[in-house]
Protein backbone atom coordinates (compact mmCIF):
# COMPACT_ATOMS: atom_id res chain seq x y z
CA UNK A 1 0.00 0.00 0.00
CA UNK A 2 1.15 3.48 -0.80
CA UNK A 3 1.41 5.25 2.56
CA UNK A 4 1.79 8.66 0.97
CA UNK A 5 -1.60 8.25 -0.62
CA UNK A 6 -3.16 8.00 2.85
CA UNK A 7 -2.16 11.60 3.39
CA UNK A 8 -2.62 13.10 -0.05
CA UNK A 9 -6.07 11.63 -0.72
CA UNK A 10 -7.47 13.91 1.99
CA UNK A 11 -6.19 16.97 0.21
CA UNK A 12 -7.40 16.36 -3.33
CA UNK A 13 -8.99 13.06 -4.31
CA UNK A 14 -11.15 12.72 -1.19
CA UNK A 15 -11.11 16.30 0.08
CA UNK A 16 -13.61 16.20 2.95
CA UNK A 17 -15.40 19.40 1.94
CA UNK A 18 -15.10 19.62 -1.82
CA UNK A 19 -15.48 15.93 -2.66
CA UNK A 20 -17.08 14.14 0.29
CA UNK A 21 -19.23 17.15 1.10
CA UNK A 22 -18.97 16.77 4.87
CA UNK A 23 -18.05 19.28 7.55
CA UNK A 24 -19.78 22.12 5.72
CA UNK A 25 -21.16 23.82 8.83
CA UNK A 26 -17.85 25.17 10.21
CA UNK A 27 -16.67 25.73 6.64
CA UNK A 28 -19.41 28.22 5.96
CA UNK A 29 -19.50 29.73 9.43
CA UNK A 30 -15.97 30.44 10.59
CA UNK A 31 -14.35 31.48 7.33
CA UNK A 32 -14.89 35.19 7.93
CA UNK A 33 -11.18 35.62 8.59
CA UNK A 34 -8.05 33.67 7.80
CA UNK A 35 -6.97 33.50 11.43
CA UNK A 36 -10.36 32.03 12.39
CA UNK A 37 -9.97 29.43 9.65
CA UNK A 38 -6.48 28.49 10.82
CA UNK A 39 -7.52 28.12 14.46
CA UNK A 40 -10.52 26.06 13.43
CA UNK A 41 -8.24 23.82 11.37
CA UNK A 42 -5.91 23.38 14.31
CA UNK A 43 -8.74 22.52 16.69
CA UNK A 44 -10.44 20.13 14.28
CA UNK A 45 -7.19 18.42 13.28
CA UNK A 46 -6.29 17.84 16.93
CA UNK A 47 -9.65 16.21 17.58
CA UNK A 48 -9.41 14.24 14.32
CA UNK A 49 -5.94 12.86 15.01
CA UNK A 50 -6.78 12.06 18.64
CA UNK A 51 -10.02 10.31 17.84
CA UNK A 52 -8.53 8.40 14.90
CA UNK A 53 -5.71 7.08 17.11
CA UNK A 54 -8.03 5.98 19.91
CA UNK A 55 -10.65 4.50 17.63
CA UNK A 56 -8.11 2.41 15.72
CA UNK A 57 -6.54 1.30 19.02
CA UNK A 58 -9.78 0.00 20.48
CA UNK A 59 -11.38 -1.20 17.25
CA UNK A 60 -11.07 -4.85 18.23
CA UNK A 61 -12.75 -4.50 21.62
CA UNK A 62 -15.74 -2.47 20.54
CA UNK A 63 -18.96 -4.40 19.92
CA UNK A 64 -20.22 -3.14 16.58
CA UNK A 65 -23.73 -2.21 17.74
CA UNK A 66 -22.50 0.34 20.30
CA UNK A 67 -19.56 1.65 18.29
CA UNK A 68 -21.17 4.98 17.35
CA UNK A 69 -21.87 5.79 21.00
CA UNK A 70 -18.29 4.98 21.93
CA UNK A 71 -16.83 6.97 19.03
CA UNK A 72 -18.92 10.00 19.95
CA UNK A 73 -17.83 9.77 23.58
CA UNK A 74 -14.19 9.77 22.47
CA UNK A 75 -14.74 12.66 20.04
CA UNK A 76 -16.67 14.71 22.60
CA UNK A 77 -13.87 14.22 25.14
CA UNK A 78 -11.28 15.58 22.73
CA UNK A 79 -13.51 18.51 21.84
CA UNK A 80 -13.96 19.34 25.52
CA UNK A 81 -10.19 19.29 25.96
CA UNK A 82 -9.84 21.74 23.06
CA UNK A 83 -12.63 23.93 24.39
CA UNK A 84 -11.25 24.19 27.92
CA UNK A 85 -7.71 24.76 26.72
CA UNK A 86 -8.69 27.53 24.33
CA UNK A 87 -10.92 29.16 26.95
CA UNK A 88 -8.11 29.18 29.47
CA UNK A 89 -5.13 30.04 27.32
CA UNK A 90 -6.46 31.64 24.12
CA UNK A 91 -9.60 33.52 25.24
CA UNK A 92 -9.58 35.77 22.16
CA UNK A 93 -9.66 32.78 19.83
CA UNK A 94 -12.34 31.14 21.92
CA UNK A 95 -14.41 34.31 21.72
CA UNK A 96 -14.21 34.62 17.95
CA UNK A 97 -14.90 30.93 17.23
CA UNK A 98 -17.59 30.79 19.90
CA UNK A 99 -20.18 28.07 19.53
CA UNK A 100 -18.28 26.40 16.66
CA UNK A 101 -15.72 24.90 19.05
CA UNK A 102 -18.25 22.69 20.90
CA UNK A 103 -19.90 22.00 17.54
CA UNK A 104 -16.76 20.17 16.36
CA UNK A 105 -18.38 17.16 18.07
CA UNK A 106 -20.95 16.97 15.30
CA UNK A 107 -18.50 17.69 12.50
CA UNK A 108 -19.13 14.75 10.19
CA UNK A 109 -15.50 14.62 9.09
CA UNK A 110 -14.42 13.28 12.47
CA UNK A 111 -17.13 10.68 13.00
CA UNK A 112 -16.94 9.86 9.29
CA UNK A 113 -13.23 9.12 9.41
CA UNK A 114 -13.59 7.13 12.65
CA UNK A 115 -16.30 4.98 11.08
CA UNK A 116 -14.92 4.68 7.57
CA UNK A 117 -11.19 4.54 8.15
CA UNK A 118 -9.88 4.34 11.72
CA UNK A 119 -12.15 1.47 12.77
CA UNK A 120 -10.77 -0.64 9.91
CA UNK A 121 -7.10 0.30 9.71
CA UNK A 122 -3.91 0.34 11.77
CA UNK A 123 -3.01 3.18 14.12
CA UNK A 124 -0.24 4.43 11.86
CA UNK A 125 -2.42 4.58 8.78
CA UNK A 126 -5.20 6.24 10.80
CA UNK A 127 -2.81 9.00 11.87
CA UNK A 128 -1.79 9.56 8.25
CA UNK A 129 -5.44 9.65 7.23
CA UNK A 130 -6.24 12.19 9.96
CA UNK A 131 -3.33 14.41 8.95
CA UNK A 132 -4.41 14.29 5.31
CA UNK A 133 -8.03 15.04 6.11
CA UNK A 134 -6.97 17.85 8.44
CA UNK A 135 -4.81 19.36 5.72
CA UNK A 136 -7.58 19.09 3.14
CA UNK A 137 -10.06 20.68 5.53
CA UNK A 138 -7.58 23.40 6.48
CA UNK A 139 -6.57 24.27 2.93
CA UNK A 140 -10.17 24.58 1.79
CA UNK A 141 -11.04 26.74 4.79
CA UNK A 142 -8.00 28.96 4.34
CA UNK A 143 -8.63 29.60 0.65
CA UNK A 144 -12.30 30.31 1.35
CA UNK A 145 -11.44 32.61 4.25
CA UNK A 146 -8.77 34.38 2.20
CA UNK A 147 -11.30 35.42 -0.46
CA UNK A 148 -13.97 36.30 2.06
CA UNK A 149 -11.72 38.38 4.28
CA UNK A 150 -9.94 40.26 1.49
CA UNK A 151 -13.07 40.96 -0.58
CA UNK A 152 -15.62 41.20 2.22
CA UNK A 153 -13.70 43.13 4.84
CA UNK A 154 -10.77 44.57 2.86
CA UNK A 155 -8.49 42.93 5.39
CA UNK A 156 -5.97 40.17 5.83
CA UNK A 157 -5.08 38.84 9.28
CA UNK A 158 -6.99 41.82 10.68
CA UNK A 159 -4.94 44.44 8.84
CA UNK A 160 -6.50 46.77 6.29
CA UNK A 161 -5.43 46.00 2.73
CA UNK A 162 -6.31 49.11 0.77
CA UNK A 163 -6.98 52.08 3.02
CA UNK A 164 -10.24 53.86 2.31
CA UNK A 165 -11.77 51.25 0.00
CA UNK A 166 -15.29 50.03 0.79
CA UNK A 167 -15.40 46.23 0.92
CA UNK A 168 -18.09 44.07 -0.71
CA UNK A 169 -20.08 43.40 2.42
CA UNK A 170 -21.99 40.41 0.99
CA UNK A 171 -18.77 38.40 0.89
CA UNK A 172 -18.38 38.42 4.67
CA UNK A 173 -22.03 37.42 5.17
CA UNK A 174 -23.50 33.98 4.55
CA UNK A 175 -24.07 34.47 0.78
CA UNK A 176 -20.36 35.19 0.30
CA UNK A 177 -19.52 31.83 1.83
CA UNK A 178 -21.89 30.02 -0.54
CA UNK A 179 -20.64 31.92 -3.60
CA UNK A 180 -17.01 31.22 -2.84
CA UNK A 181 -17.58 27.58 -1.97
CA UNK A 182 -19.58 27.15 -5.17
CA UNK A 183 -16.81 28.67 -7.26
CA UNK A 184 -14.24 26.47 -5.55
CA UNK A 185 -16.33 23.37 -6.30
CA UNK A 186 -16.65 24.46 -9.91
CA UNK A 187 -12.90 25.06 -10.21
CA UNK A 188 -12.11 21.68 -8.71
CA UNK A 189 -14.53 19.81 -10.95
CA UNK A 190 -13.32 21.70 -14.01
CA UNK A 191 -9.73 20.66 -13.31
CA UNK A 192 -10.80 17.08 -12.66
CA UNK A 193 -12.84 16.71 -15.84
CA UNK A 194 -10.07 18.28 -17.90
CA UNK A 195 -7.65 15.71 -16.50
CA UNK A 196 -10.11 12.95 -17.27
CA UNK A 197 -10.59 14.16 -20.85
CA UNK A 198 -6.86 14.20 -21.33
CA UNK A 199 -6.53 10.67 -19.97
CA UNK A 200 -9.29 9.48 -22.28
CA UNK A 201 -7.81 11.24 -25.28
CA UNK A 202 -4.46 9.58 -24.86
CA UNK B 1 -27.89 -11.67 27.75
CA UNK B 2 -24.13 -11.78 28.07
CA UNK B 3 -23.94 -9.59 24.97
CA UNK B 4 -25.90 -6.83 26.62
CA UNK B 5 -23.82 -7.12 29.77
CA UNK B 6 -20.57 -6.92 27.83
CA UNK B 7 -21.72 -3.89 25.85
CA UNK B 8 -22.87 -2.15 29.00
CA UNK B 9 -19.56 -2.80 30.72
CA UNK B 10 -17.53 -1.55 27.78
CA UNK B 11 -19.67 1.56 27.39
CA UNK B 12 -19.43 2.26 31.12
CA UNK B 13 -15.68 1.84 31.02
CA UNK B 14 -15.28 4.23 28.09
CA UNK B 15 -17.49 6.80 29.83
CA UNK B 16 -15.55 6.37 33.07
CA UNK B 17 -12.17 6.89 31.42
CA UNK B 18 -13.48 9.91 29.50
CA UNK B 19 -14.88 11.58 32.62
CA UNK B 20 -11.73 10.83 34.56
CA UNK B 21 -9.52 12.42 31.91
CA UNK B 22 -11.80 15.42 31.49
CA UNK B 23 -12.01 16.12 35.20
CA UNK B 24 -8.23 16.37 35.24
CA UNK B 25 -8.17 18.72 32.26
CA UNK B 26 -10.84 20.78 33.95
CA UNK B 27 -8.76 21.03 37.12
CA UNK B 28 -5.83 22.34 35.12
CA UNK B 29 -7.72 24.86 33.03
CA UNK B 30 -10.35 26.11 35.49
CA UNK B 31 -8.09 28.52 37.43
CA UNK B 32 -6.84 29.97 34.12
CA UNK B 33 -10.38 30.48 32.86
CA UNK B 34 -11.43 32.23 36.08
CA UNK B 35 -8.33 34.39 35.95
CA UNK B 36 -9.09 35.41 32.38
CA UNK B 37 -12.63 36.41 33.27
CA UNK B 38 -11.49 38.42 36.27
CA UNK B 39 -8.85 40.19 34.25
CA UNK B 40 -11.34 41.02 31.55
CA UNK B 41 -13.69 42.56 34.08
CA UNK B 42 -10.85 44.47 35.70
CA UNK B 43 -9.71 45.86 32.36
CA UNK B 44 -13.29 46.82 31.52
CA UNK B 45 -13.73 48.60 34.86
CA UNK B 46 -10.53 50.52 34.27
CA UNK B 47 -11.73 51.55 30.84
CA UNK B 48 -15.17 52.73 31.92
CA UNK B 49 -14.04 54.44 35.14
CA UNK B 50 -10.71 56.04 34.26
CA UNK B 51 -8.92 57.43 37.29
CA UNK B 52 -11.36 56.00 39.80
CA UNK B 53 -10.69 53.37 42.40
CA UNK B 54 -13.31 50.76 43.13
CA UNK B 55 -14.85 51.00 46.57
CA UNK B 56 -17.67 48.49 46.56
CA UNK B 57 -19.29 45.83 44.45
CA UNK B 58 -23.01 45.50 44.91
CA UNK B 59 -25.77 43.38 43.55
CA UNK B 60 -29.33 44.54 43.65
CA UNK B 61 -32.34 42.43 42.78
CA UNK B 62 -33.91 43.84 39.61
CA UNK B 63 -36.98 42.91 37.59
CA UNK B 64 -35.52 40.10 35.51
CA UNK B 65 -32.04 39.28 36.74
CA UNK B 66 -29.67 40.56 39.37
CA UNK B 67 -28.24 43.97 38.67
CA UNK B 68 -24.54 44.18 39.41
CA UNK B 69 -22.93 47.55 39.97
CA UNK B 70 -19.77 49.08 41.32
CA UNK B 71 -19.27 52.20 43.40
CA UNK B 72 -15.97 53.93 42.82
CA UNK B 73 -14.41 57.14 44.05
CA UNK B 74 -11.84 59.66 42.94
CA UNK B 75 -10.24 62.62 44.67
CA UNK B 76 -11.02 65.84 42.83
CA UNK B 77 -10.14 69.29 44.21
CA UNK B 78 -9.90 67.99 47.76
CA UNK B 79 -13.33 66.43 47.41
CA UNK B 80 -14.11 62.82 46.91
CA UNK B 81 -16.46 62.27 44.02
CA UNK B 82 -18.29 59.07 43.31
CA UNK B 83 -18.49 57.18 40.07
CA UNK B 84 -20.61 54.20 39.19
CA UNK B 85 -20.23 51.29 36.84
CA UNK B 86 -22.77 48.65 35.99
CA UNK B 87 -23.34 45.75 33.65
CA UNK B 88 -26.38 45.87 31.42
CA UNK B 89 -27.63 43.63 28.66
CA UNK B 90 -30.22 43.40 25.92
CA UNK B 91 -30.80 40.99 23.05
CA UNK B 92 -29.14 42.29 19.89
CA UNK B 93 -29.39 41.05 16.32
CA UNK B 94 -28.08 37.62 17.30
CA UNK B 95 -27.66 36.86 20.96
CA UNK B 96 -27.26 39.02 24.02
CA UNK B 97 -25.10 42.11 23.98
CA UNK B 98 -23.56 42.71 27.40
CA UNK B 99 -22.11 46.11 28.12
CA UNK B 100 -20.34 47.67 31.06
CA UNK B 101 -21.03 51.36 31.55
CA UNK B 102 -19.31 53.89 33.77
CA UNK B 103 -20.95 57.17 34.76
CA UNK B 104 -19.87 59.98 37.06
CA UNK B 105 -21.75 61.83 39.76
CA UNK B 106 -23.54 64.16 37.38
CA UNK B 107 -24.71 61.34 35.11
CA UNK B 108 -22.12 61.91 32.41
CA UNK B 109 -21.04 58.70 30.71
CA UNK B 110 -17.35 58.11 31.33
CA UNK B 111 -16.97 55.14 29.08
CA UNK B 112 -18.54 51.91 27.94
CA UNK B 113 -17.08 48.51 27.23
CA UNK B 114 -18.92 45.78 25.38
CA UNK B 115 -18.15 42.59 27.28
CA UNK B 116 -20.01 40.05 25.23
CA UNK B 117 -21.63 40.02 21.81
CA UNK B 118 -22.19 37.59 18.98
CA UNK B 119 -23.30 39.99 16.28
CA UNK B 120 -22.68 39.55 12.56
CA UNK B 121 -19.01 39.78 11.63
CA UNK B 122 -18.38 42.84 9.49
CA UNK B 123 -21.59 44.51 10.68
CA UNK B 124 -22.70 44.40 14.31
CA UNK B 125 -19.43 42.88 15.46
CA UNK B 126 -17.77 46.12 14.41
CA UNK B 127 -19.08 47.50 17.71
CA UNK B 128 -15.99 45.96 19.31
CA UNK B 129 -13.67 46.45 16.37
CA UNK B 130 -10.64 48.59 16.94
CA UNK B 131 -9.83 50.48 13.76
CA UNK B 132 -6.20 49.83 13.04
CA UNK B 133 -4.23 52.60 11.44
CA UNK B 134 -1.75 50.14 10.02
CA UNK B 135 -2.37 48.34 6.73
CA UNK B 136 -1.53 44.75 5.86
CA UNK B 137 1.32 45.70 3.56
CA UNK B 138 2.54 48.15 6.17
CA UNK B 139 2.61 45.42 8.78
CA UNK B 140 4.26 43.04 6.34
CA UNK B 141 7.10 45.37 5.51
CA UNK B 142 7.33 46.87 8.98
CA UNK B 143 6.54 50.41 7.89
CA UNK B 144 3.32 50.89 9.82
CA UNK B 145 3.71 53.23 12.73
CA UNK B 146 2.97 51.44 15.92
CA UNK B 147 2.74 54.48 18.15
CA UNK B 148 -0.75 55.33 16.90
CA UNK B 149 -2.28 52.07 18.07
CA UNK B 150 -5.74 52.66 19.38
CA UNK B 151 -7.11 50.64 22.24
CA UNK B 152 -10.76 51.57 22.01
CA UNK B 153 -13.37 50.78 19.41
CA UNK B 154 -14.76 53.95 17.82
CA UNK B 155 -18.32 52.84 18.38
CA UNK B 156 -17.73 52.60 22.11
CA UNK B 157 -15.54 55.66 22.33
CA UNK B 158 -18.27 57.98 21.09
CA UNK B 159 -20.41 57.31 24.18
CA UNK B 160 -17.83 59.08 26.33
CA UNK B 161 -19.06 62.41 27.59
CA UNK B 162 -22.73 61.90 26.71
CA UNK B 163 -25.33 63.03 29.21
CA UNK B 164 -27.21 60.01 30.50
CA UNK B 165 -29.94 62.25 31.91
CA UNK B 166 -31.13 63.11 28.42
CA UNK B 167 -32.16 60.61 25.77
CA UNK B 168 -29.33 59.50 23.52
CA UNK B 169 -29.99 60.05 19.82
CA UNK B 170 -28.79 57.75 17.06
CA UNK B 171 -27.65 59.44 13.86
CA UNK B 172 -26.65 57.66 10.69
CA UNK B 173 -23.45 59.38 9.83
CA UNK B 174 -21.22 56.42 9.12
CA UNK B 175 -17.99 55.67 10.90
CA UNK B 176 -17.18 58.03 13.69
CA UNK B 177 -14.28 60.42 13.43
CA UNK B 178 -12.95 63.41 15.33
CA UNK B 179 -14.73 65.97 13.12
CA UNK B 180 -18.16 64.61 14.12
CA UNK B 181 -17.44 64.93 17.79
CA UNK B 182 -18.78 68.43 18.25
CA UNK B 183 -22.06 67.85 16.46
CA UNK B 184 -22.66 64.58 18.26
CA UNK B 185 -21.94 66.06 21.67
CA UNK B 186 -24.29 68.96 20.98
CA UNK B 187 -27.09 66.59 20.01
CA UNK B 188 -26.22 64.08 22.74
CA UNK B 189 -26.01 61.52 19.96
CA UNK B 190 -23.95 58.65 18.61
CA UNK B 191 -23.31 57.62 15.05
CA UNK B 192 -24.70 54.16 14.27
CA UNK B 193 -22.63 51.44 12.66
CA UNK B 194 -23.50 51.30 8.96
CA UNK B 195 -25.76 48.33 8.30
CA UNK B 196 -26.03 47.47 11.99
CA UNK B 197 -28.63 49.85 13.33
CA UNK B 198 -30.11 47.09 15.48
CA UNK B 199 -26.82 46.51 17.28
CA UNK B 200 -26.29 50.24 17.74
CA UNK B 201 -29.79 50.66 19.11
CA UNK B 202 -29.43 47.64 21.39
CA UNK B 203 -26.33 49.08 23.03
CA UNK B 204 -27.96 52.48 23.41
CA UNK B 205 -31.20 51.04 24.80
CA UNK B 206 -29.40 48.77 27.24
CA UNK B 207 -27.36 51.70 28.52
CA UNK B 208 -30.47 53.80 29.04
CA UNK B 209 -32.26 50.94 30.79
CA UNK B 210 -29.23 50.31 32.99
CA UNK B 211 -28.96 53.95 33.98
CA UNK B 212 -32.62 53.98 34.92
CA UNK B 213 -32.11 50.96 37.15
CA UNK B 214 -29.01 52.44 38.73
CA UNK B 215 -30.70 55.77 39.46
CA UNK B 216 -33.60 53.98 41.06
CA UNK B 217 -31.33 51.93 43.28
CA UNK B 218 -29.27 54.94 44.32
CA UNK B 219 -32.46 56.84 45.09
CA UNK B 220 -33.76 53.99 47.21
CA UNK B 221 -30.50 53.76 49.08
CA UNK B 222 -30.56 57.45 49.84
CA UNK B 223 -34.09 57.34 51.26
CA UNK B 224 -33.33 54.34 53.42
CA UNK B 225 -30.15 55.99 54.65
CA UNK B 226 -31.93 59.19 55.56
CA UNK B 227 -34.72 57.59 57.54
CA UNK B 228 -33.42 56.17 60.80
CA UNK B 229 -34.84 52.83 61.84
Amino acid sequence: MNRLNDVTKGIWEKNPILVLGIGLCPTLAVTTSVSNALWMTLATSFVLIGSNILVSLIKNFVPSHIRIAIFITIIASFVTIVELTLKGFQPEVYKSLGIFIPLIVVNCIILGRAEEFASKNTVFRSILDAIGMGLGFGLTLTVLAFFRETLGANKLFGYTLIPGMKPALAMILAPGAFFTLGLMLWAMNAIKSRKKDKANGN
Amino acid sequence: MSGILKSTLIMAMVAFIASFALSHINNITQPEILKQEKEKQKAALKAVLPGYSIKEIKTAPADDSDFQYWIAEKAEDENIVNGYAFITEKPGYSGTVKTMVGIDNSGRILGISILQQSETPGLGARSVEISSTGTFFGALFGSSDKTERKIKAWFQEQFEGLDSGKPIEILKKGDWNESMKQELTEKNAISAITGATITSRTVKDSIEAGIKKLNKIIQEEKTTAEVPE
